[in-house]
Parts: C-alpha cells; sequence; structure tokens
C-alpha cells in the first residue's frame, strides 16, 4: 500500500488489515505515536488523517491510501516547535509523557478547528487518558498556544 | 600496600580512583571509621560509568566532556516524577553548572546508586559513611524507584556529588594556576581565578581534576545560598515528551528484532500446559514461534506486535490447574468473617479501649461502621513490555523498569548469563505507580529472547493481558467503633482491618530474602495506626487472608485504602456529635503544630470558614504518608439526582524542602486525580478464577471534562525532604466522599461511586 505520512510517500508492505498504528510504530519505526489500549478508547494513537484527529489503533492502514497522515513526528517544522508544543513545554504538561503525543495531535486539530477553545470545548474535544493526570496543564498549555497562535495571526493581519 | 588503602579510606579520601572498582574482594578498603560507621569501601563504590559518554568522571555521578556537557548519572526511574529534572537539579547547584548544560544518563545497576533510604529508612549519606545495614543493601546493591524515595534519598548524596566535583575541579585550576584554593571560585561551569580573572572552563580542568583527592568533604550549601534547588526549573525530559522523540521501553526498535505478545493463563493459579492449534498459528504468515513459557503463560514471536497479539489471542490452549472458586463476594465474605475474629497483630494499643466502652458515660455516642475498598488495576499507559537480546553467552535488556536491580537478577535467573554479562538499559517509563518494580514482564521477555538466541524480542502484554494479570492494589474491609463525647472528645478508638500482605506477597517476587511475614508487614495499617489524633485509648489491628491472588504495590500502598477508611470513618465521628470536621480533626492536633499548620492552611485556602452557596458541599481530609503531610478539601457541586460535579480541589503539601515546586505541584494534582479515579470509576472483580475487568471501557479513568480543577500550596520548611509521588493520593477519596455526606447525607462506605449510582459530570 501506498501511504502519505508528514508529506513523504512510503511504500508499505503490510498486511491490508493491520491498523495505521502499527504500520507506523512497527513497520515504518516511527514510534512517536503510542499503543494505549487497542480499541480506540485512551487516545494515545492519535494522529491526524486530512486534518482530523483520528486514533489509529483500529483503523486499518490500507484504508487511509490517498490521505494525508499526520503525525507527532510531522508537527515539528525543521527545528522549530509548533505553538502547541512550546506551550506544552511552557506548562511542564508531560508527566511520564506517554500519552502526550496523543494529547498534542488531539489538540493540535482542535485548535485548526477551533482557534479559541473555551473549557466545554476543550472538555469535548480532549477526551484521551492521562493516568499521570496531567489534565489541568494539558488544559492551560491548550489555551496558551490559542492565545500565542491568535497573536501571530493578529501580527500577519496587522502586517498586511 | 594494605597499610595504605587503610589510610586512604579513613582520610575520606574522594577521588574517582577511590569510587572505581579496583577487584571484587569483599573487605577491601572496608574500614570502621569514626562513630561505628563503616565508610564506603572501593569494593561497594565501584561504577563503570557505562553510557556516560566522553569525558572524565569525577564520581560516579558526574562526569565532564571536554566540549563542558554534564553528563549526569540519575539512577532513579523516570517515570513522570521529574528525578530526571529533580537530581540534577541537586548536583546542578552544587556543582556550578548550568541546568541547560546537563545530560541525563541512566547508569548501570551498580553499588554507589543504590536506593538505601527505600530499605532502611535511614536518610542516607554515603559520602560521609554508611551503616553496616545500608552498607548490605549497596553491596547487593538495591537500584529502586518506589515508596516516594528518590529525593529524600538523593537529597545529600547528590549534592555532595556534585560539591565534591566542583572542588576537585577547583584544585585542579589552582594547581594549574599556581595559586591557592582560596582565589579559586566557581561559576557557571568555569573556575575563575578571583586574583586574575583567568578562567578556565570545566571541559578544560575535567581530566585533571578526576585524579585529585580531597582531604575533607566540602560543605554544603544554606537553603537561603540555592539558586537551583527549590526553584521552579522546566524539567529536562520535555522536548523529548512533546516530539514524540522519548524513548520508552516499548519504543525500543533493533535490527533484525521480532516482537513477541504473552498470553497468559485465563484462570488464577492455573498454568498453560499445551497449545492445540500450534500449527495453525505457525501457518498465519509473519508468525515464527510459538512457545509455552515455564510459569503458566503462552507466547507468540512475529513479525510485529499487531501480529504477534493476534495470534496469541487465537491460541487454543490448554491450562491447568486454577481455581475457578475465586470470587469477589466470595473474597468479601471471608473478610466479613476475619473481621470478626482474633486479629493476626495489633499494631497499636494506646490506653484501653475495651475498658473505655465498657464505662458507661453521661452525653457519649458510640458509632460503628463498615467499610470495604475493592482491587485496583494500576493501567499505566504502557503497557508491561520488555526488549531482551541473548547472544554469545551475554545478555542485554532495555525495560522501563522500577528497579533495574530487580531487572538485571531476573535476566541472570532466567537466561543463566551471568550479571557482568547483562547490560541493563533503562529507558523513561510510561507510568510505573508501583506496577514497573515488579518482574514477571522481565521474566517472560528473558524467557522467549532465550528461546530466540541471537534474536532481539521485545514481548509485550496486550491491554487486556496487563490489566487481567496485574498485581493489584489489594481488597481491604475494615471495621470501626468509637466513643465520642458530646463535646467532641475522641474517648476510644477500636479499627481493624483485613486484607493481603503487600510485603509478603509482591517483595517474594521483587527481592525475595526481603518479603516479610504476614504479621510484620508495615504496610498492611499504615495510614490507620499512624494518625496524628490525640485519641486516649486506641486499638488498630489487622487479619491477614491469604488467596491466589497477586497484589502489589499500588500507589501510596497501604495509604490508599486505610486513608479513605480512616478520615472517613473520622468524619463520621464529627457529624456523630456535631462537630464541623476541620475543627474536629483541627482539636486533636495539639502536639502536631506540622498536622496543624497543614490542617489550617487547606482550610484558609478553600475559605472552609465561608459557607458555600446551595448546592455546593465540601470535605476535608488530613493524611500523612512518605514523610509528607498533605490536606485537601474537595469542592463539588450536584448537578442532579445523584450526579454531582468536583469543582475544585484544594491541597496543602509539607514535604519539607522542596526542589522543585512546579514537579510537587504537579505530582499533587496526578495523586489528587489518581486518587479520583479509584473513588469514581476504579473496581477489579473476580469471577470464576477471573478478573472481569480488561481495559479502559470498563476500567474508567478520570478524563478531561470530570477532572476538577486543583489548587496546590507547599508549605515553606526547612527540614529534609520528604516525598510527593504517592502522598497527593490517599487523602482524596476521603475528602470527596466526606463532601458527597455533606451534600446527600449519605456515607460512602465503599468505593467505586459509579458502582452505587453516582455520577459525575
Amino acid at each position: 500500500m501506498n501511504l502519505n505520512i508528514n508529506g513523504k510517500d512510503y511504500q508499505v508492505d503490510a498486511d491490508p488489515a493491520m491498523p495505521l498504528l502499527w504500520v507506523l510504530r512497527d513497520v515504518l519505526n516511527m514510534t512517536g505515536t503510542k499503543y494505549g489500549c487497542g480499541v480506540a478508547s485512551c487516545g494515545a494513537c492519535t494522529v491526524h488523517i486530512d486534518g482530523v484527529a483520528m486514533r489509529t489503533c483500529t483503523l486499518p492502514a490500507s484504508a487511509l491510501e490517498g490521505k494525508a497522515i499526520t503525525t507527532i513526528e510531522g508537527i515539528t517544522k525543521g527545528n522549530e516547535l509548533s505553538a502547541v508544543q512550546k506551550a506544552w513545554i511552557e506548562h511542564s504538561a508531560p508527566q511520564c509523557g506517554y500519552c502526550q503525543s496523543g494529547m498534542i495531535m488531539a489538540a493540535e486539530a482542535l485548535l485548526k478547528e477551533n482557534p479559541d477553545p473555551t473549557d466545554k470545548d476543550i472538555n469535548k474535544s480532549i477526551t484521551n487518558i492521562c493516568r499521570c493526570g496531567s489534565y489541568n496543564r494539558v488544559r492551560q498549555a491548550i489555551k496558551t498556544a490559542a492565545k500565542n497562535l491568535g497573536n501571530t495571526e493578529d501580527q500577519l493581519l496587522g502586517s498586511l | 600496600m594494605a597499610n595504605q588503602k587503610k589510610e586512604r579510606s579513613t582520610a575520606r579520601k574522594w577521588t574517582r580512583r577511590a569510587f572505581i572498582g579496583v577487584g571484587g574482594l569483599a573487605g577491601v578498603g572496608l574500614v570502621v571509621g569514626v562513630g561505628g560507621y563503616m565508610h564506603i569501601s572501593s569494593a561497594v563504590k565501584k561504577y563503570s560509568g557505562k553510557g556516560m559518554g566522553d569525558g572524565n568522571s569525577m564520581n560516579a555521578w558526574v562526569r565532564i566532556a571536554p566540549d563542558n556537557t554534564v553528563t549526569i548519572a540519575v539512577a532513579r526511574a523516570e517515570m513522570g516524577q521529574g528525578v530526571t529534572t529533580a537530581l540534577p537539579q541537586l548536583v546542578a547547584e552544587e556543582l556550578e553548572v548550568d541546568m541547560n548544560s546537563i545530560k541525563v544518563v541512566s547508569p548501570q545497576p551498580e553499588s554507589p546508586y543504590s536506593n538505601t533510604f527505600l530499605v532502611t529508612k535511614n536518610r542516607p549519606n554515603a559520602f560521609k559513611g554508611y551503616d553496616l545495614l545500608e552498607k548490605v543493601y549497596a553491596f547487593l546493591p538495591v537500584i529502586a524507584t518506589g515508596g516516594s524515595t528518590s529525593v529524600i534519598d538523593a537529597w545529600t548524596n547528590m549534592r555532595f556529588a556534585g560539591a565534591t566535583a566542583r572542588e576537585m575541579l577547583k584544585t585542579a585550576a589552582a594547581k594549574q594556576w599556581g595559586t591557592s584554593l582560596v582565589n579559586c571560585k566557581a561559576e557557571n561551569g568555569y573556575v575563575i581565578n578571583t586574583a586574575t580573572n583567568d578562567r578556565l572552563s570545566y571541559g578544560e580542568l575535567a581530566e585533571a581534576a578526576s585524579s585529585i583527592e580531597l582531604d575533607e568533604l566540602p560543605t554544603l550549601k544554606k537553603k537561603e545560598d540555592f539558586k537551583i534547588v527549590g526553584k521552579p526549573v522546566k524539567r529536562l525530559d520535555s522536548f523529548e515528551k512533546v516530539t514524540g522523540t522519548a524513548e520508552y521501553g516499548i519504543d525500543i526498535r533493533l535490527d533484525g528484532m521480532l516482537y513477541a505478545a504473552i498470553k497468559h493463563p485465563s484462570t488464577i493459579g492455573a498454568k498453560i500446559k499445551s497449545v492445540s492449534n500450534e500449527d495453525t498459528i505457525l501457518n498465519m504468515p509473519g508468525v515464527k514461534k510459538v512457545l509455552v513459557l515455564e510459569d503458566g503463560p503462552a507466547a507468540v514471536v512475529a513479525d510485529n506486535t499487531w501480529l504477534a497479539s493476534k495470534a496469541a489471542q487465537a491460541l487454543q490452549v490448554e491450562e491447568e490447574g486454577g481455581d475457578v472458586s475465586i470470587s469477589t463476594e466470595g473474597i468479601l465474605a471471608q473478610m466479613n468473617d476475619l473481621l470478626k475474629q482474633k486479629p493476626l497483630k495489633i499494631t497499636r494499643n494506646d490506653g484501653n479501649v475495651a475498658d473505655a466502652f465498657a464505662q458507661e458515660q453521661a452525653n457519649t455516642k458510640t458509632i460503628e461502621a463498615r467499610y470495604d475498598l475493592p482491587y485496583l488495576a494500576h493501567a499505566t499507559m504502557e503497557p508491561m513490555n520488555a526488549t531482551v537480546l541473548v547472544k554469545d553467552g551475554k545478555a542485554t535488556l532495555w525495560c522501563g523498569h522500577q528497579a533495574a536491580s530487580v531487572a538485571h537478577t531476573m535476566v541472570e535467573a532466567v537466561s543463566g548469563i551471568p550479571k557482568k554479562d547483562i547490560t541493563v538499559n533503562t529507558t523513561y517509563l510510561g507510568g510505573g505507580f508501583g506496577r514497573r518494580g515488579e518482574p514477571d514482564f522481565v521474566r517472560y521477555a528473558t524467557a522467549v529472547a532465550k528461546e530466540m538466541e541471537g534474536t532481539p524480542v521485545q514481548t509485550i502484554f496486550t491491554r487486556e493481558e496487563d490489566m487481567k494479570n496485574d498485581m493489584y492494589r489489594p481488597m481491604a474491609a475494615s471495621q470501626f467503633k468509637a466513643k465520642i463525647s458530646g463535646d467532641g472528645e475522641l474517648i476510644a478508638w477500636d479499627n481493624k482491618m483485613v486484607l493481603q500482605s503487600c510485603s509478603n506477597n509482591a517483595m517474594g517476587r521483587i527481592m525475595p530474602s526481603m518479603a516479610t511475614a504476614p504479621a510484620d508487614d508495615e504496610t498492611t495499617a499504615e495510614g490507620a495506626d499512624n494518625m496524628p489524633y490525640v485519641i486516649k485509648n486506641q486499638r488498630v489491628a489487622f487479619n491477614d487472608i491469604q488467596l491466589p491472588i497477586q497484589i502489589g504495590y499500588w500507589r501510596s500502598v497501604g495509604y490508599s485504602q486505610n486513608g479513605f477508611f480512616a478520615e472517613s470513618f473520622f468524619d463520621e465521628c464529627a457529624h456523630a456529635v456535631g462537630k464541623d470536621p476541620y475543627e474536629f480533626r483541627r482539636s486533636k492536633l495539639g502536639n502536631h503544630p506540622r498536622f496543624a499548620a497543614v490542617l489550617d492552611k487547606v482550610a484558609e485556602i478553600s475559605n472552609w470558614k465561608t459557607p458555600l452557596p446551595e448546592g455546593k458541599y465540601r470535605g476535608i481530609s488530613l493524611v500523612k504518608s512518605y514523610n509528607s503531610i498533605v490536606g485537601e478539601v474537595v469542592e463539588i457541586s450536584k448537578q442532579g439526582e445523584k450526579e454531582f460535579k468536583i469543582d475544585k480541589v484544594y491541597a496543602a503539601i509539607d514535604c519539607g524542602n522542596v526542589v522543585n515546586p512546579d514537579i510537587v505541584d504537579t505530582q499533587v494534582q496526578g495523586g489528587i486525580i489518581f486518587g479520583l479515579t479509584a473513588a469514581l470509576y476504579g473496581e477489579i472483580t473476580w469471577k470464576d478464577g477471573q478478573v472481569v475487568q480488561s481495559n479502559f471501557p470498563n476500567y474508567e479513568m478520570v478524563r478531561m471534562g470530570v477532572c476538577p480543577e486543583i489548587q496546590v500550596h507547599i508549605m515553606d520548611i526547612d527540614e529534609p525532604p520528604g516525598g510527593v509521588g504517592e502522598p497527593g493520593t490517599p487523602p482524596a477519596a476521603p475528602a470527596l466522599a466526606n463532601a458527597l455526606f455533606a451534600a446527600t447525607g449519605e456515607r460512602i462506605r465503599t468505593l467505586p461511586l459509579n458502582k452505587q449510582g453516582y455520577k459525575f459530570v
């Protein structure tokens, strides 16, 4: 199968039923996306499919041919962290960190769709499990990222 | 020669050479020093420095490269609690280096890194000398992370590691400049000649410094001079953890590596005897091997995790043994029976409880209540796994383990390869909470790798296998009786509990030589027999229950049950005589000023004395665990019939001196959420000898939408540090249950709450 991941095409030889999570992790050795439950409950395996946050532990990779797949590895542009990643560091959101790739991917997708999410919006879209209990820091980081992204946009608009 | 060694040891010369092993002979350099202490001998202090990169070692913890990179060995598992930031802070403070110049590595499980506090409860000072017991545990060594001990254990040792290295660097500079040591100042990675303003970087000095011998130990800085310790330094591991580059055990990828999935026996105590469909499984393209392992499980080796898991699930196995009679109802009935029987052990017996209850007194109330709590799974986000390569008589382990020395021992036991030929690579841990101190997953991974000699194999438990084969927080029942006077004096308190013994059961697997008899297990009644309250007549006792269920250390261990039991029943006592739960507690802390200060602080920040608006309620609790005192107030609002929102949790913690207040804040928050998750949803039940729950849909967690706002206040106290990983957990469930009582008048005597019809939004 042919997969487009982080802007790059990959020719993958794998069972068509194999979930994208395992194609990423075990076939392509892209281990930033995590296995947590295998039943699309915890969100550790969240990536973007055409910009939409999806849980990939139950999603056959073969169904994703022709779609743009973005993983945590594709969020960093060169050496530049995204606004979400920077906010995550500013608020020391990760503890053990295992769920954070999925959290960040969910947050990135939320902010694309809703640049100024309320607490309720955050509650509704960030349903990932963090066993360490980083939720309040994650919430703060999302708000900081929203603010910083907004500022960037304002600056861009202002410079026009 | 022997005399020379003796002289050096008694002179307490701290040199790199003194740390490096000069031979494995027991007793070499083992000299009794002043006060009966034995100074650390070269034999005990040996370390390889393996994996610490370029440069020169100043001691077991500090290596400095020519490019000025400071490599610090952190031999504690990073499982979210921030040890890879906090421990380097202690070193950097004394070494006078910027936190950004630090690279953290996980060393091999070697003697200098032993966590002696974990086992001896003596605050260690390896640089000044160990007593005999500490020396034994350093020699074993015990490289383990648990019991909220890392900072307590490191507080003195890691600062001396930095301070001695700094003095060695200064001495080397003084020699090079031909000046006196008093003219040399260490600052931000340089030694500066204060007379001439010449500077030499640590990188330039490292080689010469590494052979310097100090005549005496340097004096450690005072708290008021700290620039790094006590400051909210940013975590060193965040960058890796937000970019997906942090490497957990499950992320290890090696050339030619295969993946194995474990299938445990379905019934407790059973063993898989044989596989009847091996041919079918081996015919699945990509499956390499089907194995029946000693001690019960089977495994399938394949070229990816997904296939291995699918194939393991499809195994048709014949099991032998097993106890299908095990059920939660049956265990509860047994516990109720044991509650009525003579206790195995009375752990506290103040005054005369029997007399106090027997005595007729006007204006008193006697109340009784029975509580119970279920088994709980750890449910770390990263399921159990380990990667092992057995090749050419050597073995290599890659694993996120809480106890590298335990993992080391297990690889040796299963592979038959001596420890000196085993390399232990400790990765980040995707959560630990006690589960990753167990050796089971290392055992199976080694057994698989041994069968696949020459090929590295990553062996994992699927989420379902992980949850159904955990070493659970024990189920427990607790019976209380109290006599309270009308004016609020707690005249008598009688408490008896029944549960399996953690230190008997878990230590039997982790370090068998340290397993205690159930009667001697101090974790069983912890939180029940060490309450701070003044109670004249007080008896706490327990009975052991023998069951084939594997139980283990679960974040806050005995405090997790007894904190809930005791702090809930204490609330019952307050309400029985119409007293305010805060005032009732406060009136019984006479001789415990630190407890009183914490309780007052949490009452203050939560505005306890100001009534809440209609529909809002709160509960309070206070528990000391792991050398830290935590008070919590939980505020809830009613949303509907038995439907609540947890609006806010207030916490005050006295954990003595703080290394990193930002990490303390996140640890207390995390501990509270861990406790609330258990209170709301946590329950592992048994039916026909099998665990019912299997994955998050039936073992739910607090998620963003239910998670309350949390405000943590850290007390400013200049006392030795306490733990912070666990102490936030025990007060959470009782504070919530006490709030629910305030709201509904219904006393919560068992958890989880969802089972009793409570809903949280």
